[in-house]
């Protein structure tokens, strides 16, 4: 039997609780553990399926251990979850729910922008990589960037990962020297230097694998969201990243530098 | 050097030697005197070409050298700075042998560190080379042979546990010994012409695998920032940016149909029947996914496509680009588009030129309908024009060297000497190269392109778009003569070929696409040379960039002198001069090339002897190249 961890990896709409990427609840044997303000309709979703996902299923073409990722039926949220099996040697980091306040957005009216990625309209250039690195080193490093293009060529997929700027971010909670903390104006997730004892907890603990380390120095490269202009949505031509709200309405994409498929 | 610390700028400032007899691998210091004459990529690996490989060194022998080369612009956010170029003598056609691929290999040989990578020797089981900041690694690769393209670099990546490997692959089709197999990265991202990877087979080497995780700097932020952005509105502004974004290199099939000069039925005419079920248009209507760009790329040209129903369902990739496009529907006679994708997709997993293939194969079909090749002699296959199942066929053939496939194998020159009974004249190359998927007789500045051209039958060589403009008064302004700006008029093609030939040389030494540099003339020599000096922090003149480019189509006419060639071999098929475009052939009928005339112009224009066809002394020494002189 595995114990579950339901994410909530992707807010395609507007979900108005607000949902936020990042956001989970637990299920551990048949305890199920709910944070506050995990939305009911969301969850509802994913419940006839979590016995099944609970067991090992040994048949090939089963579809249920390949159907990880379940929609939100509220059609402008598109809020999706991704159910994930927590491995049952026992991870322990996270724990039980996350009830502290680290990690938390600060939580204003309106969710704050963050990338939005369209990954069907990435061409897989790795423009975003570039300007990453160049924004933030000084040079043109994609493996110092803190924007990845996850590719799986011959499926012609071309996926971005981003930092999602999670509701409640693991990254900061799992983080024991306080070295991470959230950006009050922009809610990005901010390192302190000076207090990073460089032991790569946070990177782990990313349920979207955002978090890389830098080779030379062991700090983690989390997107900073460049103080609220990020560089790689301004080099990305096809707006597959965008900087802005889930569900708000695409941005005038007729500018150079900023054009639609 | 702006500073006296010995950090490069640009360049990435090491070449990496290896060689495949002791298993022993070195790294030199990039050579400054020659990146400032040859400026990087093509030129650099020109320049080891001619000073290490002597007429002597026979191509598929271990003494050949092949060579990977990036330039100074690779791996930063100039648009397009995406290529590699990768060089040896060519077995296919015996003289200079060169190929630039897009993709992302170039980026991760820089980030790596190295501007270039030097191969010699024969490895004496098969290997695969693994490069890395660290330099070299020879791994065995004994357990990849015979995989195709695709499943070699799967292996690869998995082996080594890392997706970010990039990988370039001498596919089957090289290991089985045919002269016009490339060195093929990612899906559909070819350095497929003269037979690149013929000669890293011949070296005992399935693959070159690279992972950089380094930097690129560039000296001088500022000016560096300033010219791309330059660059970048220019392209944005320009008018061909939307169509080449939408359709890519597509859509020349049905703009070179409606010319009258699409090879079609192997250059029997300039117009195909079924264009509209072949063209770029419909495939952008039907099968396209998405579109998709190379490394660091603004204008997504290329496309993610798959077949939805039908014998091919499934069936997806990269691409494709026009000449696969054209090559196996209009050069072969065939407009089911889903035929023609499984074809292209075939040689890009076997790792086989699409010029090349569709050449043999519709030569073979053109030598069936002529009557010289009877049913039986091509182990009964339906030789008809567009038989589905005869190129599919043909196209297996080849690649395992089977039957007619050997013949065809080894190029549609060494076929036609093979064929005999007057097949020569059928055989669509100059040089040993086959020519691509254009009519030359409608597009007369291409085709003296393509017979001056340093690797033989080739386009990409000079690319003289202008000439398909109508605009008399820019053709005078720029070149001095107005005709310059009509594809059916020979006068002025001498200068506008130069001209061209110069700013592909600029593309291949700075490894930037040509779409942008040529087709949109982004980098006008000024500015290329102050992007040039921002990003190295040297200071480049436009006269010393403009000089690099002409020094290396000179030093190449060296090479190929040295090997005895000259005017004599500046000829095209003499379909090309003698029989006019048919009627059917709309705006091009009638038309022939007019070589001789366009020579005499183009080796006035370049300071070559008009008898022999090679530079003139004071060519050379004005050029700084006293000391290869043939």
């Amino acid at each position: 039997m595995y114990d579950l961890r339901i994410v909530v990896e992707e807010v395609r709409g507007f979900c108005d609780m607000p949902m936020r990427p990042g956001d989970y609840c637990e299920l551990r044997g048949s305890r199920l553990s709910i944070p506050e303000g995990f939305c009911m309709w969301a969850l509802q979703s994913v419940l006839p399926l979590l016995p099944a996902k609970q067991r090992r299923i040994a048949e090939e073409n089963d579809w249920v251990p390949r159907t990880f990722r379940v929609a939100c039926p509220d059609p402008d949220g598109m809020v999706i979850l991704r159910i994930e099996q927590i491995d049952p040697r026992g991870e322990s980091r996270t724990g039980s729910p996350p009830e502290r306040a680290a990690g938390r957005e600060p939580r204003t009216g309106s969710p704050l922008p963050r990338l939005l990625v369209d990954h069907r309209a990435c061409t897989g250039c790795r423009a975003c990589e570039l300007a990453c690195s160049y924004r933030h080193e000084g040079a043109f490093a994609p493996s110092l960037s803190r924007i990845r293009v996850r590719k799986d060529e011959p499926a012609g997929l071309d996926e971005p990962v981003v930092c999602r700027q999670c509701g409640v971010a693991r990254c900061v909670q799992v983080c024991s020297c306080g070295a991470l903390s959230r950006d009050g104006r922009t809610g990005a997730v901010v390192v302190d230097a000076g207090l990073c004892m460089r032991c790569g907890d946070c990177a782990e603990a990313c349920p979207f694998g955002a978090i890389r380390i830098h080779p030379d120095t062991a700090l983690p490269l989390i997107c900073d969201l460049c103080d609220g202009d990020p560089a790689c949505v301004g080099r990305c031509v096809t707006g597959a990243l965008r900087y802005g709200r889930a569900g708000d309405a695409a941005r005038d994409v007729s500018a150079p530098g900023g054009r639609a498929e | 050097m702006k500073t006296g610390a010995e950090r490069w700028c640009g360049y990435a400032g090491r070449v990496l030697r290896v060689d495949l007899d002791t298993g022993r691998s070195t790294i030199e210091p990039l050579d400054r005197e020659a990146a400032r004459r040859y400026l990087g990529g093509r030129g650099l690996n020109m320049r080891v070409l001619y000073d290490e490989v002597p007429p002597e060194v026979e191509p598929l022998s271990p003494e050949n050298r092949l060579m990977f080369a990036t330039g100074p612009l690779v791996g930063t956010a100039v648009s397009g700075a995406s290529r590699v170029n990768v060089s040896a003598r060519s077995p296919l056609t015996g003289i200079l042998g060169d190929s630039n691929a897009g993709g992302f290999f170039g980026p991760e040989l820089k980030y790596a560190g190295f501007d270039q990578v030097i191969i010699r020797g024969r490895a004496s089981d098969l290997t695969y080379l693994l490069i890395t900041e660290e330099g070299a690694c020879l791994r065995p690769a004994g357990h990849l042979r015979g995989l195709d393209v695709w499943q070699t670099q799967q292996a690869i990546r998995a082996e080594l546990g890392d997706e970010g490997v990039q990988v370039g692959v001498a596919g089957p089709a090289a290991e089985n010994g045919v002269l016009f197999a490339g060195v093929f990265f990612n899906l559909a991202r070819p350095a497929a012409r003269t037979g690149m990877g013929a000669v890293m087979a011949a070296k005992g080497l399935k693959a070159v695998a690279v992972r950089g995780r380094g930097a690129v700097r560039v000296a001088d932020r500022a000016a560096f920032d300033a010219a791309v952005a330059e660059a970048d509105a220019a392209i944005f502004a320009h008018p061909e940016y939307e169509p080449r974004k939408r359709l890519g290199t597509t859509r020349l099939v049905r703009a070179l149909h409606g010319l009258g000069c699409l090879a079609s039925f192997h250059f029997r005419t300039g117009r195909f029947p079924g264009v509209d079920r072949v063209s770029g248009e419909h495939l952008a209507a039907t099968y396209r996914l998405k579109g998709k760009a190379c490394f660091g790329c603004n204008i997504p040209c290329s496309r993610f496509f798959r077949v939805d129903s039908g014998p091919f369902a499934g069936l997806a990739s990269e691409g494709p680009e026009f000449e696969g496009l054209a090559g196996f529907s209009s050069r072969v006679g065939n407009d089911d588009l889903a035929l023609a994708l499984r074809a292209i997709d075939m040689c890009n997993r076997y790792g086989m030129d699409v010029i090349s293939t569709s050449e043999v194969i519709s030569f073979l079909m053109e030598l069936a309908e002529a009557g010289i090749v009877g049913p039986g002699e091509a182990d009964g296959l339906d030789l008809r024009w567009g038989n589905g199942r005869t190129i599919l066929a043909l196209i297996e053939k080849i690649c395992r060297r089977e039957g007619i496939g050997e013949v065809l194998a080894g190029g549609v020159r060494r076929a036609a000497q093979l064929i005999g009974r007057g097949s020569e004249r059928y055989a669509m190359h100059i040089k040993g190269m086959e020519v691509f998927q254009a009519d030359p007789r409608g597009i007369k500045g291409y085709a003296l392109g393509l017979a001056v051209a340093s690797r033989g039958g080739d386009h990409l060589r000079s690319e003289p778009w202008f000439e398909l403009t109508g605009n008399r008064e820019e053709a005078l302004r720029r070149f001095g003569v107005a005709e310059a700006a009509e594809r059916l008029a020979a006068a002025g093609k001498g200068v506008l070929v130069k001209h061209y030939e110069e700013r592909c040389a600029l593309a291949d030494c700075l490894e930037v696409c040509k779409n942008t540099l040529v087709n949109m003339e982004i980098l006008p020599y000024d500015q290329a040379a102050r992007l040039l000096s921002a990003a190295t922090g040297w200071e480049f003149s436009e006269e010393e960039v403009r000089d690099a480019c002409e020094r290396l189509v000179n030093l190449e006419r060296c090479y190929n002198a040295r090997l005895g060639l000259g005017r004599r071999d500046d000829t095209l098929p003499e379909r090309f001069t003698r029989e006019p475009l048919p009627p059917d052939s709309g705006p091009s009928a009638g038309s022939v090339v007019e070589l001789d005339r366009m020579l005499d112009e183009y080796y006035r224009a370049r300071g070559w002897d008009e008898s022999t066809g090679l530079p003139k002394k004071e060519t050379l020494s004005r050029l700084g190249l006293d000391r290869p002189a043939p």
